[in-house]
């Protein structure tokens, strides 16, 4: 499905003001404050940054943590629509292609909101209003009351034929794991669309290889997730196509045992940058230091791209990684010491570039 | 072979005793620094597309920056200026 726009990328004009936004982003200084912070201090903190707007206009009717929460979300959403409407040509298209998660996140949260028969106003407040999706699907998607209505209301979109696939399992089996399924399969699916088949070493390259890293590291958290667990499920079904690292079936049966992953990743070409995270995988109980250690080679690796090729989709990406999680760990941070977490413990689970 | 040389031929008025006409020549030179003025403008507005965009989108997150975006923009005229050193010399 393309989302191509006329003329040729205006990448001079994103990357400066991509890179400006970038520089205003919380760095490891303010971090170390805001971990000190109360929930209430935090929410001043923020008045006072980035968030101004935000923290002004839900003021009014959210309150304390919840307040931070959306603020963020929404103060994400404004970015990242910022840069689908400065994007021209393929740049739009692959920007496009990225923030379509935002679009499978809000399919997500609808479909969950209809099961559990939440109100109308919570699935509001919880949808991040970015992405590919205009501001009338997205009304008419809160607007849907049953599963098939949302259905509907996405034909004709990448979701609509796999989520129209996925009814039977889930009229058979009640459970919403099939339709959750079919989403992400979708989007991740559609990832690599617009990148086609570039000439090797080019920026574009680069950026599909980006893209298969995400979902290498995708799969491998699944599967680690699904064995760590212990629970009796096949982690083949869960397996996202598009990566290099494995197939469905090594996926699982490496998935059974750790360490023969382990070494498997060594020596794939991501062992270099993952050596810290797989250290810490052997030795250590939880996949949290893993799963962070993936998270900061992503980011790491998105920033060196940005610095080698300026002109190019790169920075564009790596803001958007780096905005994202801003949001996690101001998120983590609020909700930390609202449950009086120490700061030692919050400290861990941040990522801080 | 032949034909060529019926062509340098054609051309020959222009030419005497290997030699250029003293007033063709001049034509020409000022033909060739028009050309050379020309082509370096379309360079200079080549480069400064991208400078200008960039610099606009810097302005647009930062309005303090418009100086410098406006002097980094108009760096590239200077390749121009140059060029029109070429009109004086010949």
């Amino acid at each position: 499905m393309s989302v191509r726009t006329e003329g040729s990328s205006n990448y001079e004009y994103v990357t400066a003001r991509v890179r400006s936004r970038r520089a205003k982003l919380f760095d490891a200084d303010d971090y170390r404050k805001l971990v000190r912070m109360g929930p209430s201090e935090i929410a001043r903190f923020m008045e006072e940054t980035e968030y101004e707007t935000e923290m002004n206009a839900l003021g009014a009717r959210h309150s304390g943590v919840d307040l931070v929460e959306y603020a963020l979300v929404r103060n994400l959403a404004k970015h990242f629509d910022d840069l689908l409407r400065w994007a021209e040509g393929p740049l739009y298209g692959y920007v496009a292609n990225y923030l379509r998660k935002f679009d499978a996140w809000n399919v997500k949260t609808v479909i969950r909101g209809i099961y559990t028969d939440a109100d109308r106003e919570d699935i509001e407040d919880d949808l991040i209003r970015t992405g590919e999706f205009s501001e009338r699907r997205l009304d008419r998607l809160v607007e849907a009351t049953s599963i098939e209505e949302v259905v509907e209301v996405l034909s004709g979109t990448i979701f609509g034929d796999p989520l129209e696939e996925a009814m039977p399992d889930y009229e058979s089996e009640g459970v919403l794991v099939p339709l959750e399924n079919a989403v992400d399969r979708a989007f991740y699916a559609h990832l690599l669309d617009e990148v086609g088949d570039p000439e090797p070493d080019s920026p574009t390259a680069l950026y599909r290889e980006f893209l298969h890293a995400e979902i290498d590291f995708r799969n491998l958290r699944n599967a680690l997730r699904i064995a760590r667990s212990g629970a009796d499920i096949d982690p083949g079904a869960y397996f996202i196509e598009g990566g290099r690292l494995f197939d469905a079936e090594e996926l699982r049966q490496l998935a059974r045992n750790t360490d023969e992953l382990v070494a498997r990743i060594r020596e794939s070409t991501y062992g270099d940058q993952l050596a810290d995270a797989l250290d810490e995988l052997a030795g250590a109980e939880s996949l949290i230091g893993f799963e962070h250690a993936i998270e900061a080679a992503l980011l790491e690796y998105s920033r060196k791209l940005s610095n080698r090729y300026p002109l190019s989709v790169c920075p564009v990406l790596a803001y958007v990684l780096a905005k994202e999680r801003e949001v996690e760990n101001i998120r983590a941070i609020a909700r930390g010491r609202e449950a009086s977490l120490s700061v030692e413990e919050i400290e861990e689970e941040l990522v801080i570039r | 072979m032949f034909e060529i040389a019926t062509a340098l031929s054609s051309v020959a008025p222009v030419l005497q005793n290997g030699g250029w006409e003293p007033e063709a020549a001049q034509h020409l030179a000022t033909a060739a620094a028009a050309l050379a003025v020309g082509l370096a403008a379309l360079g200079a507005g080549i480069a400064e597309r991208g400078i200008g965009a960039a610099a606009m989108g810097a302005i647009a997150e930062n309005e303090d920056l418009f100086g410098r975006g406006l002097i980094m923009t108009v760096l590239p005229e200077t390749l121009v200026i140059l060029a029109l050193v070429v009109v004086f010399v010949v």
